[in-house]
């Protein structure tokens, strides 16, 4: 069974089309990146897939409705904007999150300590940098041990190091808890590395496959109407 | 949802005159008044592009406008009117205390219920509703129960000053708690307290009560704010 299965999706604001006829398979337990230039639809075709905005067409996540798979997805935006100056502690934001499984404080300490944030239970909410902050969010969507892992741009605003631990962390829930993680990226380099299939789009699916087999040149000149090379780096997991 | 206290309060105005014109009670009036405004503005902050602020804006002074040309209809002095605009809690009648009581003890039981819902609602909607919450549903109540609430309000503290036990409270909250429990905690003991000071003191000096505990809210809040800014600068 796909981790999320999307059947001729069409997304229209009014009269203006931003998606158009996408179809395309995600497999449970991979890492996928949807790439595209600005305006291109990724994070309108990530609302799409968790329902937070109307289409028309198919999307089953586990082979299921969206509305009757919530308990197995978690969600983090692009932009958690809230009053940096309203006291809420880590510990209390986290243990707003609906749990089954109970909101047990160890449970809450566990997955603190996954993201490398154990030491920030009592901290404000308002006083993490941007990097903490996406930190606590991923340990929030992770509490209810969700299958799926939805991510809009989880690195935006964070510096170039503390983007590359934030991406061995998303690798590492990959590979270590088989959590699918799908993320609307524009960061080339983190997508060629750490991605295993990636969605180019530009309000029509361009590509769709392993990065390295799908990202080409001429692909690129595609996507962005413009001509890139990827050089490809190799990652240093310790920098 | 300052503005919206705001608004529902003089929104009222058009309930209570309706109560006045017809002869029925005016609280009731204004409650029944202030759901049917409160579910306009969420449909409309949903269904159209319009901004909060000005569906909220617009309703609130339509309504207040439309309060005023019914009372004119109506001749003599009002005193029951001026009671609403400005506040009298020796006004409040037997029915309307219990009245209060049953809403308030109603408003409170689901905020205690709802309290994590509700929180993670106005952090960020998405996430609530990928949580699995009925987002529309918690919105729609928690936007009656502010309604209502600030209604029951207004005999007090009055249309005009009835949104200030809204602000001044969790402001002078916000500016002392170091965690959220801390600060909905205080937000009610300060409301208790500001709100009987505020009478003890116009019963003393027998000044109007409403301004009385809103002056009172005030200046609890300049000194808070001004020991605060201290505190930081010394801690610094």
């Amino acid at each position: 069974m796909n981790a999320v299965s999307v059947r001729n999706l069409n997304v229209r604001f009014d009269d203006q089309v931003i998606l158009e006829r996408l179809s395309f398979n995600i497999p449970q337990k991979s890492i996928t990146a949807i790439i595209g230039p600005n305006g291109s639809g990724k994070t309108t075709l990530l609302k799409a897939m968790l329902g937070l905005i109307p289409y028309q067409g198919e999307v089953l996540i586990l082979g299921k409705e969206i509305s009757q798979s919530f308990e197995k997805i978690a969600y983090v935006p692009q932009r958690f904007s809230f009053d940096k100056s309203f006291p809420i502690t880590v510990d209390e934001f986290l243990n707003l999150e609906i749990s089954k499984q109970g909101r047990k404080k160890s449970n809450i300490n566990t997955k603190l300590k996954e993201v490398g944030m154990e030491k920030s239970g009592q901290q404000l909410l308002g006083q993490l940098s941007g990097g903490q902050l996406q930190r606590v969010l991923i340990a929030k969507s992770l509490l209810n041990n969700p299958k799926i892992l939805f991510l809009d741009e989880p690195a935006a605003g964070i510096d170039l190091k503390g983007e590359r631990s934030f991406y061995e962390l998303i690798k590492h829930l990959n590979e270590e808890h088989g959590v699918t993680i799908i993320l609307v990226s524009h960061e080339m380099d983190i997508v060629y590395n750490y991605a295993t299939s990636v969605v180019c789009l530009n309000k029509q699916m361009l590509c769709f496959g392993k990065p390295k087999k799908v990202l080409t040149d001429q692909m690129l000149k595609q996507l962005y109407d413009e001509n890139i090379t990827l050089y490809q780096h190799k990652v240093d997991k310790h920098g | 949802m300052a503005f919206f206290g705001d608004g529902i309060a003089h929104a009222s105005l058009a309930g209570i005159a309706i109560a006045i014109l017809a002869d029925l009670n005016p609280i009731l009036i204004a409650i029944v008044f202030s759901i049917i405004i409160a579910l306009i503005i969420y449909l409309l902050e949903k269904k159209t592009s319009l901004s909060s602020d000005t569906i909220i804006g617009i309703f609130f002074t339509a309504s207040m406008s439309l309060g005023v040309l019914l009372i004119s209809f109506k001749e003599g002095y009002q005193p029951e009117l001026i009671s609403f605009l400005f506040g009298n809690i020796l006004a409040i009648r037997v029915f309307e205390l219990y009245l209060i009581v049953i809403l308030a003890i109603s408003i409170l039981t689901f905020l205690i219920l709802f309290f994590r819902k509700i929180t993670l609602v106005v952090f960020d909607r998405e996430t609530a509703y990928i949580s699995g919450i009925n987002v529309t549903a918690i919105e729609i109540t928690l936007y009656l129960a502010l309604a209502v609430s600030i209604v029951l309000g207004v005999k007090i503290l009055g249309i005009v000053l009835v949104s200030a036990l809204l602000i001044i409270p969790a402001s002078i909250a916000k500016l002392v708690a170091s965690s959220f429990k801390g600060l909905v905690v205080a937000s009610v003991i300060l409301s208790e307290i500001i709100v009987i000071l505020g009478i003890f003191l116009s019963y003393y000096f027998n000044w109007p009560t409403g301004a009385t505990i809103v002056l009172t809210g005030t200046a609890w809040f300049i000194v808070t704010f001004i020991f605060s800014k201290i505190l930081k600068f010394k801690s610094s």
